[in-house]
């Protein structure tokens, strides 16, 4: 197991993980924005900056965003460097003029010291830092309906010829997983709008609520063979279901030999 | 998406035939598909993704971030002015102004009567001949502004 | 003459190669007419034409041994189009396709020079007949380019009877694939794609790593603007290429190479589709290799118009058909590359450079050059210099000689400035550093950096503060838009520079463009982005004064920037010739023939092209003032 050490704590790191998860572990909070367990890191936003060193480098130190570099036995790792700290703060500058309205960012810059941009504010306001935690997500589910158009500073998170995705299951992740709230959707028992496109809900049976689209049921079911009957009930009657059956069983007390009843499922 | 009128699918049959069906192909195959229709129409676009089992959301990225292709129908005169280092300090600048005024376009632009495109492009290698300018792959270089005429005719000679 | 069997023998190769020199040597002549993209833009398909046409007129064909053959870039494109001639070695330059008649006639058939046609030394005054007697050619060591102009690049023998493959036939017959590297170790050779990397060490981690699966890249993408000496190399001599890459296969034991042709560069994928084609039908390629058992086959990758993709792990991800989004490169390619398999990644001119060290040995290539940097290196030389165009020298020469020994001085003779050395990643070298000798560490000490050779000559009516946001404007435009730092920061960055240049400068610009310039050199993604401040720190480093001009001043000493200076003409220095009129892209000016010409203000963008273009210094410019009446900045 790498051991290395995190601003003076000795950590025994995972094999194979990243300085991220070491520092975690260490008990030391590393401010990140496209970072997200759901999802293999990207090294986008450059929030998670870590001088690295090593005694045999005779002091000189290396710049690496933490959610990339692997763990090595023998690292030295500082979190806090001064120009560590300058760097976020450039970087959070730079996103507090691209994104001068989010809250989220205008909180992170400002735990950096940052009230207000050092640069010329974008003049198209939004919400979207390009974390791509988006897109990432959306691969992950399978749908790929949406991805990073364009390059440099036109680059946007668009569907195929800005258009309603056709690729699209509206199963709402990239909105759920979206740091500052930039993805806007409407959801109701009646229908759901996400990227421009409508979907249709699939309504539970038992209290009529709506509460998936019919798309996504189907394309669980491609994807895991589960019927996409199985995701009609909305979670809180499956929940009473269950009860209902548990409780037509004799719950066992502790010490008990459980009883098989008779009739139960 | 936007009702077009459906391309000459021939073209593209032909093209997807020279390729393996795979993601590794896609730039390859958008190279000729661009080549042969002179943009990427989108209806082939959707041809290509289905057949090289790309996501459309994938091919429409590679697509916009590759300045090579341009989504939408392109003049029959292609006009490229380098705008590499040698170039720009040999006067390229004036080039595009030359070109704006004779043209009424900015870079990225075509003329209403899809007569001409006109783009910049980020050295095209002849840095001894500066300034460039290429008239649908002719090219020429110590290009001056005021024999920019001449060189717009010689790409209606021979329009693609 | 193509082989018609594969070539599958040390022996057989070498009778093949002197049946090729044979019959080439007993042509009564040869004319050679550069068709490099350079000379081609300036009319030399029309001169290859002429002569062609001139030559059948003659009855002087192939069959009564007289050949006309297209050639790569010889590298003198200042003088173009180049016609040379064997086997007497006469250049003719600037040809025009009228001269055709004469030079088949006079020089052809009876051996008369055309005088008008020859070189002449500008400082001696006197014509130059034979090529290698020219300065330009004859301070050159040509490694990389070494056949370059003498052949025509569609004719495989034509390379193998100037010496194409008889490194690869010594590599793969005679050593093995260590002993390959070894040799390629002693050369000293390092990566002539601007990072430098030694070479051999490259293809050793490639050796060792794990895996069945690996590949061969050649990066022929030359984003660097005013670089085209891979370009030249690819269209001028491909099979030197093809010839590094199996050498480079066979010592790490790949089987599958690309070369990754940057789009603008379609003459390169044509010529080197046919090389491939070649190689393959003579057994020099694709299964089997001169009968060694060793298969190595290589496909062309064209670009898709993007800079980033001369990044190493941005064309992997291109070759992948993705967009080109750089890796971080806390894992190396030589262990996880394309598709995540070992892969050796190495410019054109590093594997042209690969064949003549396998010919001529490690310890011929490192007696040439510097202690740290071995061999010869290839140098765009362009800009205001009186002979731009492609050269090889020893590493270690200095600036002065490249800029005015090779060069010629500058253009119209005006000051030096500075040499910009490295690309959008590079610097500036100024006059203090003339005599810095070229090596990858000294021009990395001075601030600048080696890059892919592109030497771009400036003058003073170059402006320091807007070569570093021309160099902004292109990164802008090429940035992948991935992180932060590179996409937001050069966006500012640009922004602070669009200021200065139009006279919106403040107190302060400096510190911030500095702190900004720190952020992105250690917190961006890749390389782009790390040495995107580059030509903005050297040019603030060495023309700190141009910046305060600027700022405080609002003025442009160069009278570059547009928003700032006012044009006028001196109507007592105005002899009327009307050049200036001709030059002006808005009109602004007028006048009649041997009258003084008058500068309309309203009309006039300041764009310069007056003062460019007068041969009396009768155009004058100045300062813009608030109350000038000048036409407002647009």
């Amino acid at each position: 197991m790498p051991t290395l050490i995190v601003d003076g704590r000795t950590v025994q790191a995972r094999e194979g993980a990243f300085l991220l998860e070491a520092a975690r572990q260490a008990g030391v909070a590393i401010p990140t924005l496209c970072e997200h367990p759901a999802v293999e890191p990207y090294g986008g936003c450059r929030l998670c900056v870590v001088d690295i060193t090593r005694a045999s480098w005779d002091g000189w130190q290396k710049m690496v965003v933490s959610c990339l570099y692997p763990v090595e036995d023998g690292l030295v790792v500082s979190t806090r460097t001064p120009r560590v700290v300058e760097t976020r703060r450039v970087v959070l500058d730079l996103l507090l003029a691209r994104c001068p309205e989010t809250p989220l960012i205008q909180g992170l810059a400002r735990e950096h010291g940052i009230e207000k941009t050092t640069f010329a504010p974008n003049e198209g306001k939004t919400d979207c830092i390009l974390c791509a935690l988006c897109t990432r997500i959306c691969d992950v589910i399978g749908a790929s309906a949406i991805a990073a158009v364009d390059r440099g500073i036109g680059r946007e998170i668009a569907p195929p010829f800005r258009e309603p995705p056709d690729r699209c299951i509206g199963c709402l992740a990239c909105a759920e997983v979206c740091p500052t709230g930039h993805i806007k959707y409407e959801t109701s028992d009646r229908r759901r709008v996400i990227w421009d496109k409508e979907f249709e809900m699939l309504r539970c049976p038992n209290c009529g609520r709506a509460h998936i689209t019919k798309l996504q049921a189907a394309h669980f079911e491609k994807k895991s063979g589960v019927p996409a009957s199985y995701y009609e009930p909305c979670d809180a009657c499956k929940r009473a279901t269950v009860v209902a059956s548990a409780n037509a069983l004799k719950i066992p007390r502790p010490g008990q030999t459980p009883r098989q009843n008779p009739g139960q499922v | 998406m936007n009702p077009m009128p459906c391309h000459d699918p021939a073209p593209l049959d032909g093209i997807l035939a020279r390729y393996p069906h795979d993601e590794p192909s896609l730039i390859q195959v958008l190279q000729d598909v661009h080549h042969a229709y002179n943009y990427l129409p989108c209806d082939v676009l959707l041809k290509v993704a289905e057949t090289l089992e790309v996501p459309l959301p994938r091919v429409f990225s590679v697509a916009t971030f590759y300045k090579a292709f341009s989504l939408s129908p392109q003049g029959k005169v292609i006009v490229k002015i380098c705008t590499g280092t040698a170039c720009h300090i040999r006067g390229a600048p004036q080039l595009v102004d030359e070109l704006e005024r004779q043209l009424h376009l900015k870079p990225g632009q075509t003329t209403q009567d899809m007569a001409f495109t006109l783009k910049t492009v980020n050295c095209v290698g002849a840095c001894a001949m500066a300034p460039l300018v290429i008239v649908n792959e002719k090219y020429h270089g110590n290009a001056k502004a005021a024999e920019m005429t001449g060189y717009l005719k010689t790409g209606s000679d021979d329009v693609r | 003459m193509s082989a018609e069997t594969r070539v599958e023998s040390k022996a057989a190769f070498e009778a093949w190669r002197d049946r090729l020199r044979t019959e080439r040597g007993g042509r009564k002549a040869e004319v050679l007419v550069c068709c490099g993209t350079g000379c081609l833009a300036n009319g030399a398909r029309d001169v290859a034409e002429a002569i062609d046409g001139a030559m059948r007129a003659r009855g002087l064909d192939a069959s009564v041994g007289f050949f006309e053959k297209h050639t790569g870039c010889h590298g003198f494109c200042e003088r173009g189009p180049l016609v040379l001639l064997r086997p007497s070695g006469v250049l003719y330059t600037r040809v025009k396709p009228r001269d055709a008649k004469a030079i088949v006639e006079e020089t052809v058939e009876k051996g008369q020079i055309v005088q008008k046609l020859l070189y002449r030394n500008p400082e001696t005054k006197k014509p130059v007949e034979k090529y290698d007697e020219i300065p330009f050619y004859a301070n050159q060591t040509r490694v990389a380019m070494r056949r370059i102009g003498q052949i025509d690049p569609t004719d495989l023998g034509d390379a193998v009877a100037a010496g194409a493959y008889a490194g690869m036939v010594r590599a793969l017959l005679e050593m093995k694939p260590e002993a390959v590297i070894a040799e390629v170790e002693a050369s000293g050779l390092r990566g002539r794609g601007g990072a430098g990397f030694a070479t051999a060490r490259k293809w050793k981690s490639c050796r060792q790593a794990k895996g069945e699966r690996k590949f061969i890249l050649c990066n022929g993408d030359e984003g660097d603007p005013g670089a085209f000496k891979d370009r030249s190399i690819m269209e001028g001599d491909p099979h030197s290429v093809v010839e590094g890459m199996v050498i480079g296969a066979y010592a790490v034991g790949a089987h599958e190479g690309y070369v990754y042709v940057r789009d603008e560069y379609p003459l390169a994928v044509v010529n080197l589709t046919l090389a491939l084609e070649q190689a393959r039908k003579a057994g020099l390629l694709g299964k089997n290799i001169l009968g060694t058992g060793f298969d190595f086959d290589i496909r062309i990758s064209r670009g898709g118009g993007a800079f980033v993709c001369g990044e190493s792990s941005a064309l992997m991800r291109s070759l992948e058909g993705k967009v080109g989004e750089p890796r971080a490169k806390y894992v190396h390619a030589t262990d996880r590359g394309l598709f995540d398999l070992p892969t050796v990644l190495n410019n054109v001119e590093t594997w042209s450079d690969v064949g003549a060290i396998l010919e001529h040995g490690g310890a011929w290539f490192a007696g040439m050059g510097t202690a740290k940097s071995k061999g010869t290196k290839a140098f765009s030389l362009v800009g205001k210099v009186k002979n731009t165009g492609l050269i090889e020298l020893p590493m270690g020469t200095t600036m002065r000689h490249i800029v005015y020994g090779i060069g010629g001085g500058i253009k119209d003779d005006r000051p030096f400035k500075a040499v910009q050395t490295g690309g959008p990643s590079g610097g500036c070298v100024p006059a203090s550093m003339l005599d810095v000798p070229v090596d990858y560490e000294k021009l990395t000490e001075a601030g600048s950096m080696m890059g892919s050779g592109g030497m771009i000559v400036m003058d003073d009516r170059t402006c320091m503060v807007d070569v570093a946001r021309y160099f902004l404007k292109f990164l802008v435009e090429e940035s992948c838009g991935k992180c932060t730092p590179c996409r937001e920061g050069l966006k500012q960055m640009l922004a602070m520079y669009e200021d200065l240049c139009a006279g919106r400068g403040r107190e302060g610009d400096l510190a911030r463009i500095e702190r900004l310039a720190a952020a992105m050199q250690l917190g961006s993604l890749c390389d782009l982005g790390r040495s995107a401040p580059n030509p903005v720190l050297s040019t603030l480093k060495h023309f700190r004064d141009e910046y305060v001009a600027h700022i405080r001043d609002k003025d442009c000493p160069a009278g570059i920037c547009r928003d700032l200076v006012i044009y006028d003409i001196v109507a007592e220095r105005c002899e009327g010739c009307r050049v200036c009129i001709k030059a002006c892209p808005t009109g602004a000016i007028t006048g009649e023939l041997k009258q003084a010409h008058v500068l309309d203000q309203s009309k006039c963008i300041s764009c310069g092209s007056c003062f460019d273009v007068c041969p009396t210094d009768a155009v004058v410019w100045s300062k813009k003032t608030a109350n000038a009446g000048g036409k407002e900045a647009a």
